[in-house]
């Protein structure tokens, strides 16, 4: 099976901007495998790691539960706590789907970050590598690939 | 029309008013609205609201206790904003906006949320 590369870096403008401007806390970019591409907040990797696994499982989950109850895949999440809110989000970039998934408290709130979610969708499509320039990820490479993108976000070999 | 037609018609109907927006206090997200071509609404009142906490928050550092209402001037327009209930009335208008008549249609129509 081939999915669409998992290149990490090109990601990381975007990200920064979107951070700064929708003042979430943590901010995780991922392939719906759940191989990240551009994260913000978490200091461990495999905080990262867990984060990325959780959501693309809730991401599988909405997605063929919408398909069995409602005909048609539920979008995105949004998950308020007593401090802090969560929310799961969808991105159509190039020609292949992304999930972000965003954490915020008080400082930020859910017009806010979808307002910014907008730009940040934007500016990933201009940014996303052609094809051609990054190999294909295969399912069969996920966990090299994961942990490659991990020591490139921690900066660790 | 939906409950808060009768108040959003009150505050649209003053001239130069933009756009009319009820949203929620603490989302920003807007639950009902009239507004001109080309007013980015989502955008305004996710904005306005997170100015209104940051407000409130201001206010209650400084020991004022609650905002009853905002108003931010700009060279090209006004934007005004009183809330209650949770949730927040947001108008948008030109920089000629008779500030006075729309502030006193504005606080009457919060009483309603």
């Amino acid at each position: 099976m081939i999915r669409h590369s998992v290149m990490v870096g090109w990601a990381d403008g975007p990200m920064r901007q979107y951070v700064d401007d929708a003042r979430v806390q943590l901010a995780v970019l991922m392939h719906p495998s759940g191989q990240v591409l551009a994260q913000h907040g978490f200091a461990k990797r495999l905080d990262v790691q867990t984060a990325c696994a959780l959501s693309a499982a809730i991401n599988a989950t909405a997605d063929r539960l919408g398909k069995m109850v409602d005909g048609a895949p539920f979008r995105g999440l949004h998950y308020t706590g007593a401090e802090r809110q969560l929310h799961l989000a969808q991105l159509h970039v190039g020609d292949g789907l992304l999930l972000l998934l965003s954490v915020f408290d008080r400082e930020s709130s859910l017009g806010i970050v979808q307002l910014y979610l907008d730009e940040l969708r934007a500016a990933l499509d201009a940014a996303v590598p052609p094809d051609d320039e990054a190999p294909p990820a295969l399912a069969e490479d996920f966990e090299r690939d994961l942990n490659r993108n991990l020591a490139a976000l921690f900066g660790r070999r | 029309m939906s409950e808060f037609g009768p108040l959003l018609q009150s505050l649209t109907r003053h001239r130069g008013v933009l756009a009319c927006l009820v949203a929620s206090e603490e989302d920003g997200i807007v639950v009902d609205g009239t507004a001109h071509v080309g007013v980015g609404t989502n955008a305004f009142a996710a904005l306005t609201a997170a100015l209104c906490r940051k407000a409130q928050r201001a206010s209650d550092t400084a020991g004022f206790g609650q905002v009853t209402f905002f108003e931010l001037e700009a060279e090209g327009g006004r934007v005004l904003a009183s809330g209650r209930n949770g949730l927040l009335l947001i108008v948008v208008g030109e920089r000629e906006l008779q500030v006075g008549l729309v502030r006193v249609e504005l606080r009457r129509a919060v009483e309603a949320l």
